[in-house]
């Protein structure tokens, strides 16, 4: 399949509406970050520029304000695009291009399978220790702790409900590629 | 009409004050919610940037349980869980095919799924004014706020439907009820870098930084919000911040639902202002309170102060 098509495929979104004003980029608040910027995101998936959409760092560097989607005159929804994006480069063994944030998805999701819930406190000291900032946080952290906003990590009982829901949206999309 | 209440990770951990100040203004307000049954983390960026079926099943499985309760209406106050809920919703219901995957990842059916609000969303309906209006308690009028919404109060506005996307007014209605004249100012649905702040903290201070600046200019003494990110970011970023702008911040940052209950009479205990980084009572205790002759209805009751 076609990159842009595959985009579709996951995304719902028709890049070929996209008719270049900028808007997007305009209003994105991580734009001055971003290699390609969002409407250059838009116009490479049309381009069927795989290789730089699938390894910028701005697929990965979208925080997903919706900022750009809202205000999209053609209805294009910039910010599926980059969710879509992130999806296809790890099922083609592409790595994160930003490599902390790709660390704390995965931390995020291997954290839900063992209760459920997140405990937020462990996904951020783990992200942090992976990623060399747990120094830089900790006074902040002991400053939560002493005000009651650290909670002790649950006990993992109730995560059979998401381990279900993880097993068998994985085998499904195996399948279905297969 | 029956209301699910799913608080979401936040509100159990780093945002406790959130959830407590949600419950006592509820409850105050005799508003009955139940705490939606099995519920699990809505999967935010993380579940749908590893897989898209992944993605849509997490937060369905809430909504799912929701339908099941038999709830009219969902009540999220955190507003990622909210987006990713209306997301996944819209996205499933409009695909057939794609529905009947995930109603075979969730082993459970979608048949029709109740929507998910906002707090605001609720409160801010007309027919809470009397009510909010007649519950207050304690003259805030001399309070100097800005509102902030953030992303997804009203963002995306064809997936929200729900105030305003670029000039949301919900929150500056409902304080304006309770005798706060909100401040007018340019960044109220800027992004506050969300989750970032655990990744790129440099860039959550840069984002923040506009804020803060913002909000002086605009005559501040505090942010009011509606978003657990949004709190957590502009509470615990200030010391940097303080460090870029080169002079002290202080400014505290307090959910609506503190506020309201504020304003109503509400024990500080049971609103959690002690949880806060930066610490709002020296703030709040310097505004002119009780109400000096108690008034229940009517626009300008509170006269401004001469201060
Ligand atoms: S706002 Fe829409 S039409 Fe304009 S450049 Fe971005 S995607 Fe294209
Ligand atoms: S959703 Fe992503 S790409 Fe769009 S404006 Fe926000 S950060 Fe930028």
């Amino acid at each position: 399949m076609a990159f842009r098509d595959e985009i579709q495929t996951l995304s719902g979104q028709n890049v070929n509406l996209c008719f270049q004003c900028s808007k997007c980029s305009s209003g994105c608040p991580l734009a001055d970050k971003m290699d390609l910027k969002p409407a250059q995101v838009i116009h490479s998936i049309r381009l069927g520029r795989a290789d730089s959409v699938l390894n910028s760092q701005s697929i990965w560097l979208c925080v997903d304000c919706e900022t750009c989607t809202s205000r999209c005159p053609q209805g294009v929804e910039p910010a599926s695009a980059m969710s879509a994006a992130r999806v296809l480069a790890l099922q083609k063994g592409i790595k994160p291009s930003v490599k902390v944030i790709g660390i704390y998805y995965r931390g995020f999701v291997d954290n839900m399978r063992l209760n459920g819930k997140i405990h937020d406190a462990s996904v951020a000291g783990i992200t942090q220790l992976l990623t060399g900032q747990l120094i830089a946080d900790l006074p902040l952290a002991m400053k939560l702790l002493v005000r009651g906003r650290v909670k002790p990590p649950p006990l993992p009982l109730g995560g059979g409900r998401f381990r279900k829901i993880y097993r068998n949206a994985l085998a499904r999309e195996k399948e279905s590629r297969a | 009409m029956r209301l699910g209440y799913y608080p979401g990770c936040s509100l159990e951990g780093i945002s406790a004050e959130y959830d407590e100040s949600i419950r006592a203004l509820f409850a105050h307000l005799e508003i009955t919610m139940e705490d939606l049954p099995d519920w699990i983390c809505c999967g935010t960026l993380a579940a749908p940037s590893l897989s898209r079926l992944l993605g849509l099943a997490t937060p369905l499985w809430n909504v799912a349980q929701a339908e099941k309760a038999g709830y009219e209406k969902v009540i999220a106050p955190c507003s990622a869980c909210l987006y990713h809920f209306k997301h996944a919703t819209n996205v499933v219901m409009e695909n057939p095919p794609l529905r009947a995957e995930v109603e075979a990842v969730l082993e459970l059916p979608l048949n029709s799924p109740p929507p998910t609000i906002h707090p605001l969303e609720l409160l801010s309906d007309d027919g809470f004014e009397a009510l909010i209006r007649g519950s207050v308690k304690r003259d805030l009028s001399d309070l100097k706020a800005v509102c902030y919404y953030g992303c997804h109060i009203s963002r995306p506005a064809k997936l929200m439907q729900f105030d305003d996307p670029e000039n949301p007014q919900s929150m500056d209605r409902l304080l304006n009820w309770v005798g706060i004249q909100t401040l007018d100012w340019p960044r109220k649905v800027d992004c506050c870098g969300a989750h970032f702040s655990m990744i790129k903290p440099d860039y959550v201070v840069d984002m923040c930084q506009h804020l803060f600046e913002s909000a002086l200019e605009a005559g501040a003494e505090a942010i009011i919000v509606g978003c657990p990110m949004c709190h957590a970011n502009l509470d615990t970023r200030q010391e940097a911040i303080a460090a870029k702008l080169g002079h002290a911040l202080n400014m505290p940052v307090l959910y609506f639902s503190q506020v309201l209950g504020y304003a109503f009479g509400l024990p500080d205990k049971e609103l959690g202002f002690k949880r806060h980084i930066v610490d709002p009572l020296p703030l709040l205790k310097c505004l002119k309170s009780p109400l000096p002759t108690l008034v229940t209805s009517g626009t300008s009751h509170f006269p401004h102060s001469t201060l």
